[in-house]
């Protein structure tokens, strides 16, 4: 465990960061014609997050990752942010059209009387055209995750983690409220735009 | 590298079969010439299973695909029970068209890491010829196999990781005369998987590679060598190859692939296979430019160039050609560049 970790950082420093730049680029030319993209940005997992990660337990207590440099699927990851709900539909058949995707799904709350975290995710081969020549392909991982979320979701899930789920205490109750209350608004933005965008820009 | 488990199945065309028959499966004994024969296989899935392929995930998005889950339930516990439910698939999906096959599953774990190679050598037919003591017996057999040990399809997987890992592999098939037919039957149907490098992707990088090679050859017989080739591209719409293949076909001269190959992004992208999308190649390659020494140029969409300027050879010798052309003029411009 503690040698994948290492051998972890030695990757993040020697090869990873340039391959998420590659990456990045890559999904840039992906999209060049694709109307509605504000940004895309690309990744690799920090090594003390990797650590984190590596170490953490499953449901029943056991080691997760008995494997992790093989088995964890976002050391490198990538997001599109999107204007507006329709675009991550079409961003997500451009994605398809140049990745192979092992896993897709679309994140909602599992109570439709919840609010929190949206979004699409891709978990997809990760393309040799990003890793240079002159690095190893057995030190780069076979897969990426990517994320396509719209402005809002996007907003919300990074205040969220920086105030929800790395907050340095436990949330009360009405913390929690104020964080769903915030989604369901970030939510309810995106279904307003997303008609006027139909109705302005049909 | 040697497998440490072997396993058989003799597995008949079933497709669409209400009624299938049994699979006999067997253990190999890891001695004799078969198991030499199989270890060479095994060891040579290496270099010869040269088609990147992943798994398919379920439709509804999930991460889980039914053969490679059989195939992490051999390689936890090898044996002719868990290699089974293989076969079964490989017997669903087998046409007599396919005919009948051998069926191998091989296993080894070295150093932490666990590989596995699938391989189905099909069916042939023979003579076999006896010498008893003062009389010669000859029979007609139907179930040869690996008469040619080089016609059969192979699948190649491995990963320290039986849980998250195998989601990639590479496979081959040698039985298939070209790349049209890349096997639906072995990797689309029997693996459930598809190329890693979808069509539009391999064919964008191509087209790239193409165009970028064009820009930069210094060579005028091998710029014009690579603007012929991209006419001819648009053709394979369909086909799958690699990148050397489809130069091979095209007949290309070493000094033009050398510029499509220094084009790409990494050497060895030249091996990998995709499926050619006409579509997409058109997208990155639309416009044949062509520059006189006269200080002329002239442009248009490519598929369409030879329709609006009209080539006439004036001089063989010293390669002066007339272009010709007729139409209405609806914009012009001065401009700074070209």
């Amino acid at each position: 465990m503690n040698a994948d970790i290492a051998e972890y950082r030695r990757r993040y420093d020697a090869h990873l960061q340039t391959v998420a730049a590659g990456l990045e680029r890559y999904i840039k030319e992906c999209l060049c014609n694709v109307p509605h993209v504000d940004r895309v940005t690309a990744r690799a997992k920090d090594p003390d997050r990797f650590a984190v990660k590596a170490q953490c337990p499953d449901e029943r207590g056991r080691q997760r990752y008995l494997h992790p440099l093989a088995e964890v699927q976002d050391q490198i990851g990538a997001r599109i942010t999107v204007f507006y709900l329709n675009d991550v539909a079409q961003i997500s058949q451009v994605t398809e059209r140049y990745f192979r995707p092992i896993e897709q799904r679309e994140l909602v709350p599992e109570s439709e009387w919840e609010f929190g975290y949206f979004g699409r995710h891709f978990v997809l081969a990760l393309p040799r055209d990003v890793v240079p020549e002159a690095v190893p392909l057995e030190e780069v991982p076979t897969f990426f995750e990517l994320q396509i979320k719209t402005l809002f979701q996007h907003a919300w899930s990074e205040a969220n983690h920086d105030l929800g789920y790395k907050a340095p205490r436990a949330l009360s109750r009405d913390e929690n409220r104020r964080l769903a209350y915030a989604a369901a608004q970030a939510w309810g933005a995106d279904r307003l735009f997303e008609e006027l965008r139909a109705e302005i820009l049909p | 590298m040697a497998p440490q488990h072997v396993h058989s199945f003799l597995v008949h065309p079933s497709k669409h079969d209400a009624d299938p028959p049994q699979i006999a499966g067997t253990g190999i004994p890891r001695r004799g010439s078969l198991y030499n024969m199989l270890s060479t296989v095994f060891a040579r899935a290496e270099s010869e299973c040269n088609i990147e392929i992943v798994f398919r995930c379920r439709p509804n998005g999930e991460q889980q695909n039914d053969c490679r889950d059989e195939l992490v339930a051999y390689l936890e516990n090898p044996n002719v029970d868990t290699g089974h439910p293989l076969a079964s698939r490989l017997q669903r999906i087998t046409t007599h068209r396919s005919g009948l096959g051998l069926l191998f599953l091989m296993a080894s774990r070295d150093n932490g890491i666990h590989r596995a190679v699938i391989s189905r050598f099909p069916a042939d037919q023979g003579v076999i010829a006896e010498e008893h003591a003062h009389r010669l017996s000859v029979e007609f057999v139907e179930r040869v196999f690996m008469k040619s040990a080089k016609a059969y399809k192979s699948a190649l997987y491995s990963s320290p990781s039986l849980t998250r890992g195998f989601w990639d592999g590479r496979a081959v098939d040698l039985q298939i005369s070209g790349p049209r037919e890349l096997s639906d039957y072995w990797i689309r149907e029997f693996l459930v998987s598809d190329l890693k490098t979808t069509g539009p992707a391999g064919t964008k990088r191509l087209a790239v590679a193409l165009r970028d090679a064009i820009r930069r050859a210094g060579d005028a017989d091998v710029r014009e060598e690579l603007i012929s080739a991209a006419s001819l591209m648009r053709r394979q719409d369909g086909t799958s190859f690699s990148v050397r293949q489809l130069a091979q076909r095209l007949g290309l001269s070493p000094e033009a692939v050398g510029a499509i190959e220094t084009a790409l992004p990494r050497r060895d992208l030249m091996d990998q296979v995709f499926q050619f999308d006409t579509e997409e190649f058109q997208k990155h390659v639309q416009y044949r430019a062509v520059e006189l020494d006269n200080g002329g140029t002239l442009i248009a969409e490519d598929a369409h160039f030879n329709n609006v300027f009209r080539e006439q050879v004036v001089n063989q010798g010293d390669r002066r050609i007339r272009f010709t052309t007729e139409g209405r003029v609806i914009d012009q411009a001065l401009r700074k560049t070209r």
